[in-house]
């Protein structure tokens, strides 16, 4: 089942996607039942209260040589907050005078479960589904502290999440799932989480050694070569076989605060 | 989901503001791997797993299934949001704080600046925040001062911090929106100190408020 959040009607809304989505357009309230156009509601986060946020650094092989970087021999783990966060179609900004930005579409684990010291054996019972995002980075930010730096990476909107949370058991095997994004309809990322080089069973283990895990807890396990600039007016769609496809639109610093810029 | 009561949203921390250790490590920072000196603050999360309150046992880390060989804690300042804070002035900055509080760091031993530290400082409970939020006229003016087992270890005035208040909030807000109930701790000794697990800690900020809390073993 997927599971998504919206805005309808100025409140927000649990809803469920139905199976005819792609033809109908229609989610179910998980109130009422109430079928509802996506055509009339606002996309959220799908994560009602989003916990701690990890990703992970040139944890594609292929991205780091990209980056001309020597693969990690341990993953490289930062922290996101949770402004970053945004939902499917809505905006993301681009900063003012800056070089680059890219995306980087990214499969996600959502914890399910609390949990500590969890063997690579048990993870997959901590993970309550997956989504998608796309953790955005502004590379002229980078400082060799703490990199990636909060200033790269914890910017409002930098991370659009969803469409929805789709159930463990409805994606299974995650091992080689199709990563592709489009910009403005070109391909222009194109990769396999066969490529991954830190597992999400690995991730699990290796996060809970550390810390304890819970539920809301989201790990973005990284992203595939590929990477090209942002321009105010681009659309971005990350897609994850079998998990979705995230509708971000980019807009100018300016546009996106309005009054606030 | 909080288990503190003050913060609800972020716990942000500033690293490398204390102007002592800043100056102290210059050489440092022109060698690799930093290759240049910090041009913005250094910051990281204390996620909420870490959340912790006055008066709690703090846990004894473990690193690789075995007890950790140290800890290490500082004390800061915290600046806890009372409206939502984006994109505001140096000058208009304080406007969107309700108080004032103290936050314990409690990490292992701070080995390096290059890379997020997830092992070194996401430890659950590592990150007691104080009881009370205390409006204060002019926070550059406070003093942190923290003893371990009643022997005073670091005393730290705000107005040594390399950036103060004012200007890390305005430069953070800038990056991420600030809300009600976000915290950010503004600067930590740069010499933090050494605990043993039964340690009792103990900072206060005179006229403020106090943070006690002890090691677990």
């Amino acid at each position: 089942m997927k599971h998504a959040r919206v805005l309808f009607n100025g409140s927000e809304l649990d809803v469920t996607v139905e199976d005819l989505f792609a033809e109908t357009g229609q989610l179910k309230s998980k109130v009422d039942g109430l079928l509802i156009n996506e055509a009339d509601v606002t996309w959220l986060c799908p994560v009602k209260e989003p916990g701690t946020i990890f990703a992970l650094g040139l944890n594609y092989a292929d991205h780091a040589a990209e980056l001309a970087f020597e693969p990690p021999k341990e993953p490289l783990v930062f922290l996101k907050g949770a402004n970053t966060l945004t939902g499917h179609k809505q905006n993301a900004y681009r900063p003012d005078n800056i070089e680059f930005q890219h995306y980087e579409c990214e499969l996600v684990a959502v914890i399910g479960k609390e949990g500590k010291n969890i063997s690579r054996e048990d993870a997959m019972d901590y993970i309550a589904g997956y989504t998608v995002c796309n953790d955005f980075a502004i590379r002229d930010y980078l400082e060799n502290y703490y990199r990636p730096n909060l200033r790269v990476k914890s910017r409002d909107s930098l991370c659009p999440i969803g469409p929805w949370l789709i159930d463990k058991d409805d994606v299974g095997d995650i091992t080689n799932l199709k990563l592709t994004t489009h910009v403005n309809g070109e391909l222009t990322q194109e990769g396999t989480t066969a490529d991954i080089i830190f597992d999400v069973p690995f991730l699990v283990e290796y996060l809970s050694k550390i810390m304890t895990l819970k539920p809301g807890d989201m790990i973005a396990t990284g992203t595939p070569k590929g990477l090209k600039d942002m321009q105010p007016g681009d659309t971005v769609v990350c897609e994850i076989e079998k998990v979705g496809a995230l509708v971000t639109h980019i807009v100018s610093e300016q546009t996106f605060y309005g009054d606030k810029y | 989901m909080s288990k503190n009561p003050i913060v609800k949203g972020k716990l942000v921390c500033v690293a490398l503001n204390d102007a002592e250790q800043f100056n102290a490590m210059q050489a440092e920072f022109a060698e690799a791997p930093y290759k240049g000196a910090p041009q913005q603050p250094v910051l990281y999360f204390k996620p909420h797993n870490t959340w912790s309150t006055d008066g709690a046992v703090v846990e004894w880390a473990q690193v690789d299934g075995s007890p950790a060989e140290q800890m290490v804690v500082g004390a800061s300042l915290a600046v806890v949001f009372g409206k939502e804070c984006c994109r505001v002035s140096e000058a208009e900055a304080l406007n969107y704080v309700e108080g004032y509080t103290l936050v314990h760091d409690f990490s292992l031993v701070e080995q390096n600046y290059y890379r997020p530290d997830i092992k070194g400082k996401c430890l659950d409970t590592s990150a007691p925040i104080g009881a009370d939020v205390v409006a204060v006229a002019d926070p550059q003016a406070l003093t942190v001062v923290t003893s371990v087992n009643g022997t005073v270890v670091n005393e730290t005035p705000v107005s040594q911090l390399v950036r103060g208040v004012a200007e890390l909030i305005s430069t953070i807000s800038y990056i991420m929106t600030l809300q009600p109930g976000d915290v950010i701790a503004v600067g930590f000794p740069g010499q933090r100190a050494p605990v043993a697990p039964g340690d009792k800690v103990h900072s206060v900020i005179d006229g403020v408020t106090e943070l006690n809390n002890t090691l677990g073993q």
